[in-house]
């Protein structure tokens, strides 16, 4: 049994068949690229493993648990002990850097001088201590990839699900960025799942390569 | 050579210009006329209307009555919105656009329908109904839509990225009070603001209910005893406490207006086995404040003779009724699609337009009316003021916000590329507007039309103040009748107003598009 089995798994919306009888296997703190074009389904991938979609047909085990089965989600997605970072980052506009590393932290009842011992370690590890204060329409586009990065890390998930974050950025933004992930997977040991087209981020990333086509995967 | 000015810079002014003719002139006119006595400067009216024994306790009453209506909207209708935009409770779309009705009829619709309730009851329940406790209760079921609307179209447009991204590391309780409260915070303040200068301003339920308020003071002022000055000055405070309110509410939104991109679907919160309570829950508020009193008020409306004496005391203010209303609506459409149109890329002028139009929205009706009559009720203007054309300028003043906002909100939906291109392409303003931006609205504009005429034809302060004599609407009809006309009879008038206001409601319902749900 691998740390997260996708068992035959198949989901649609409407009459378009998003994935159909997927199956894959990720070992613990493997980096795992799931690669291939536009529409064919990685991002749905992701989603059903955080839990925000729910698979018509098929199983979800993680670590062992079973976490969603034939329709139905049996753990909810906050129970599942992942992060991730949105293509478009999703960072709350209305809090700072400082209140978006600390939603999950005090979701989680992590004690306050922690949580924010915390934050501050994280922000530290991407090189933004300094914008703590900030919201985030004040931040350039790399900061605020970083600060999605940090939200997505700080409470320390077992998972961590990226789809396509980095795809705005220019090559240079992009190779650092993907060399502090890097970083930040040998200290943690997260088990990452990356979603991309792009075949750079791919040779930088991947101890494995998913290759999906259509609504099949190709590994 | 100075530069040329752009068509869509005079159609703006223009539109503008319309917009202050009908609704900030006659305000400046009674503003002005407060101030002068005898032909002089003089505050004699205000050092009158203070000094007057009651005015203290009706501004007190306005006042306690506003803010009570507020809190009871507030407490449900913003955990209703939150419950019809994200949640799987069954029926919910059929329970918002019942709990909806109440605020498309005249306000004291369904206070009618609760002295009828009461009357079946007896003497206790009659006590508790005429006075603040009735006023809170009627006014709260009217104006309940407008926080529970809000908070649904606010809440349904958070990005539900935002949400999903609280929704790894939080419950629905976390996520809803951390992430999407405080970004439809804007909508929710804005509903909450709204309800309380139209409560401030409300007319007729107090004055049904016997609940002595502010406006009824400035009404009786201009209508017993034509008192100009004294009716003006105890408008005065109404009209600026309007402005204030809508002036507090533009700097609160203007710190905290979150652009979202719209994905089109929400996230929804499966009620699992909370789900049948909150059915039950939100049906007996649908039946306690929509279905009870309406049901009572309609239920002597059924019989022949009843009808029959209703069109012949008021069939013609049917037909005037729903005439003046479409053809206030139709100049509310045009005049908001085009405001609305020019303004999409002039934020300077959007906010100016949007706190003007907003401004006139709020100010009680009864306030607009006694300027409008002030304004125009002399000998060279008779031709307005003798006809339904003030009526019609009237709405227009008041209602010009809905349109407007609506169309622009409709506007920011298409692609900002598609009238470049046109552009692009050598096409005027004109041309884009006709080719591009009207066919590719007609939702909007339906939209905008139906519920321009549903708020003209639901209105009744302006309607009773500013209509030619012999020429009233239902509305205003009604409300007069009640005095003296047999309760079968207002009952069946009563059914004939609702249906006019019911079946553009329905259509609305088809026309407003439901929103994909994710979970």
């Amino acid at each position: 049994m691998s740390y997260i089995d996708v068992d035959r798994v198949s989901k649609s919306f409407g009459t378009r068949v998003a994935i159909n009888q997927l199956s894959l296997h990720i070992e613990k703190s493997e980096r795992l690229v799931l690669f291939g074009p536009s529409g064919c389904g990685k991002t749905t991938v992701l989603r059903l493993l955080a839990g925000l979609e729910f698979p018509e047909q098929g199983s979800i085990r993680i670590d062992g648990r079973i976490v969603a089965n034939a329709g139905k989600n049996l753990v909810p997605p906050e129970k599942r002990d992942l992060g991730m970072v949105f293509q478009d980052l999703a960072l709350w506009p209305h809090m700072t850097v400082q209140q978006n590393l600390m939603f999950g932290l005090n979701a989680r009842r992590v004690q306050k001088r922690e949580a924010e011992a915390r934050v501050r370690e994280m922000l530290q590890r991407v090189g933004l201590e300094h914008r703590i204060d900030a919201k985030p329409h004040q931040l350039s586009g790399g900061e605020q990839q970083r600060v999605a990065l940090a939200r997505a890390l700080v409470s320390r998930p077992s998972i961590l699900l990226m789809d396509e974050p980095l795809s705005s950025l220019d090559d240079e933004r992009k190779r650092a960025i993907a060399f502090d992930l890097l970083d930040l997977h040998s200290q943690f040991r997260f088990t990452l799942i990356y979603v991309t087209h792009d075949q750079t981020e791919t040779d930088l990333l991947a101890s494995r390569v998913c290759r999906m086509r259509d609504v099949q995967p190709a590994a | 050579m100075g530069r040329p000015v752009k068509a869509e810079t005079v159609v703006l002014w223009l539109c503008v210009a319309l917009v202050a003719v009908a609704g900030l002139v006659p305000i400046a006119a009674i503003a002005v006329e407060s101030f002068r006595y005898n032909g002089h400067f003089s505050l004699n009216y205000y050092r009158e209307l203070i000094s007057a024994a009651r005015f203290w306790p009706l501004l007190g009453n306005s006042i306690r009555l506003a803010m009570a209506t507020t809190a009871v909207c507030g407490l449900i209708g913003v955990p209703a919105g939150i419950l019809f935009a994200k949640s799987d409770l069954p029926l919910r779309s059929g329970f918002m656009w019942l709990l909806t009705v109440p605020f498309v009829l005249p306000p004291y619709f369904v206070a009618l329908g609760w002295t009828r309730v009461v009357a079946r009851i007896g003497q206790g329940a009659s006590d508790l109904l005429f006075g603040f406790g009735g006023c809170v209760l009627v006014l709260s079921s009217v104006f309940l839509p407008i926080t529970m609307l809000l908070t649904f179209a606010s809440s349904s447009n958070v990005d539900r990225r935002l949400e999903e991204a609280a929704r790894l590391v939080s419950g629905w309780p976390g996520v809803l009070r951390r992430v999407t409260l405080p970004l439809s915070a804007p909508g929710i303040a804005f509903s909450l603001v709204l309800v309380f200068l139209l409560a401030m301003g409300e007319l007729s339920v107090p004055s049904f209910l016997r609940y002595p308020v502010l406006p009824v003071l400035s009404f009786t002022q201009f209508t017993a005893s034509y008192n100009f000055g004294a009716a003006t000055a105890a408008a005065v405070p109404l009209a600026a406490i309007a402005f204030i309110g809508v002036l507090v509410e533009s700097v609160f939104l203007r710190d905290r207006d979150y652009r979202f991109r719209s994905t089109g679907q929400t996230l929804s919160i499966s009620l699992q086995h909370w789900k049948s309570l909150s059915a039950v829950v939100i049906a007996t508020l649908c039946f306690a404040l929509v279905i009870l009193p309406l049901s009572a008020l309609f239920a002597d409306a059924f019989s022949l003779a009843a009808m029959h004496e209703a069109m012949q005391r008021a069939g013609a203010s049917v037909v005037r009724s729903v005439m003046y209303s479409a053809v206030a609506a139709t100049i509310l459409m045009a005049l908001g699609f085009l405001l609305g149109d020019v303004m999409l890329s002039r934020p300077r002028e959007q906010r100016i337009v949007n706190l003007l139009t907003l401004a006139l929205f709020a100010i009680p009706g009864t306030v607009l009316s006694i300027g409008l009559v002030r304004l125009w009720n002399t000998p060279s203007t008779w031709f307005i003021y003798a006809t339904p054309a003030l009526l019609i300028l009237g709405y227009t003043a008041q209602y010009c916000a809905v349109t407007t906002r609506l169309s622009l909100a409709g506007l920011m939906l298409i692609p900002i590329s598609l009238d470049e291109a046109g552009r692009l392409n050598g096409a005027m303003w004109a041309r884009r507007l006709f080719r591009i931006s009207i066919p590719l609205s007609a939702r909007t504009l339906v939209c905008a039309w139906l519920a321009a005429y549903i708020l003209c034809l639901r209105d009744v302060p302006i309607a009773l103040m500013t209509a030619p004599p012999g020429a009233d609407p239902l509305s205003a009809r009604i409300l007069t009748l009640m005095a003296n006309g047999a309760p079968p009879m207002i009952a069946s008038l009563c059914l004939i107003m609702a249906i006019a206001s019911l079946i553009p409601l329905a259509i609305l319902t088809r026309v407003i598009p439901s929103r994909g749900m994710a979970r």
